[in-house]
């Protein structure tokens, strides 16, 4: 398995920002990843521009949108 | 492949295709790849930003310029393409991170 | 990597488990999306029905943030406008 796959692995089960391309932002706890960086977050918050929009128990993101995921 | 199936048997029935430049262009489907990449026949366009489209009859329309599709309910049995969608899922359960 | 949850580990799972269930889905494009789901596959495109799609719009000259919507009684949805995916009920 490469680093990049491990490093993100790693991640599940922790509280993450995932930042997608035109600004939002969700913020809540990694539950799943894939090869394509698809994403699903549990008890997440939304945000754009640092204003909260809404909130998910359990959302699925779609990769191509993401531009990064970082650890909080 | 699912929705490549799925389309086809559509083929020969009235949809309604939205672009991603909201155009909307109602017409009988005649044809679909894997790509969904589609034609139609005999359409019509709610467009008035391209008149030229009214003279036309029938397209090929690239797949990835379209948003959504319209279909008419009855011609759907959604119990089916809900096993299809199972079936499909079991079948491309591939390139997961962490976990086999 | 622990084996733990292996059960719904993949990200498309959460989908699958949505299936003839009400959806919520965000768009490119200022839009969003509520229906039943009745397929999906691995780039998103998805079959919802009785369908309310919400477009949100601004006029010029004004920050106002307004909306309106329509209604499909059948709709695919192609996979790469799709931004997110929730239970509606959980939204």
């Amino acid at each position: 398995m490469s680093s990049t796959s491990n490093f993100l692995a790693e991640m599940t089960n922790s509280p993450v920002v995932v930042k997608l391309q035109h600004g939002l932002e969700y913020h809540g706890v990694l539950a799943s990843i894939d090869g394509y960086m698809n994403v699903v977050l549990k008890d997440t918050v939304e945000m754009v521009e640092n204003n909260k929009v809404r909130n998910y128990e359990e959302v699925f993101l779609r990769g191509n949108n993401v531009l990064y995921i970082s650890q909080k | 492949m699912l929705f490549f199936s799925f389309f086809k048997t559509l083929v020969d029935q009235e949809i309604t295709v939205e672009l991603k430049n909201d155009v909307e262009i109602k017409g009988t489907l005649k044809s679909i790849d894997q790509y969904l990449n589609l034609k139609l026949d005999n359409i019509s366009a709610n467009t008035t930003k391209y008149p030229h489209l009214i003279a036309v009859r029938n397209l090929f329309i690239r797949g990835s310029n379209i948003r959504y599709i319209h279909i008419n309910p009855s011609l759907v049995d959604t119990n089916l393409l809900q096993d299809a969608s199972r079936r499909e899922a079991m079948a491309s359960a591939g390139d997961k991170i962490g976990g086999k | 990597m622990s084996e733990s949850n292996s059960t719904s580990s993949e990200p498309l799972d959460l989908i699958r488990l949505c299936l003839d269930e009400q959806v919520f889905v965000k768009l490119r494009g200022s839009r969003e999306m509520v229906g039943k789901l009745h397929a999906y596959d691995m780039h998103c495109n998805m079959v919802l029905s009785d369908a309310t799609e919400t477009i949100f719009y601004t006029e010029q000259d004004s920050p106002e943030i307004k909306s309106r919507t329509k209604k499909s009684d059948m709709v695919f949805i192609r996979g790469d406008s799709v931004i997110l995916v929730s239970d509606a009920a959980n939204v």
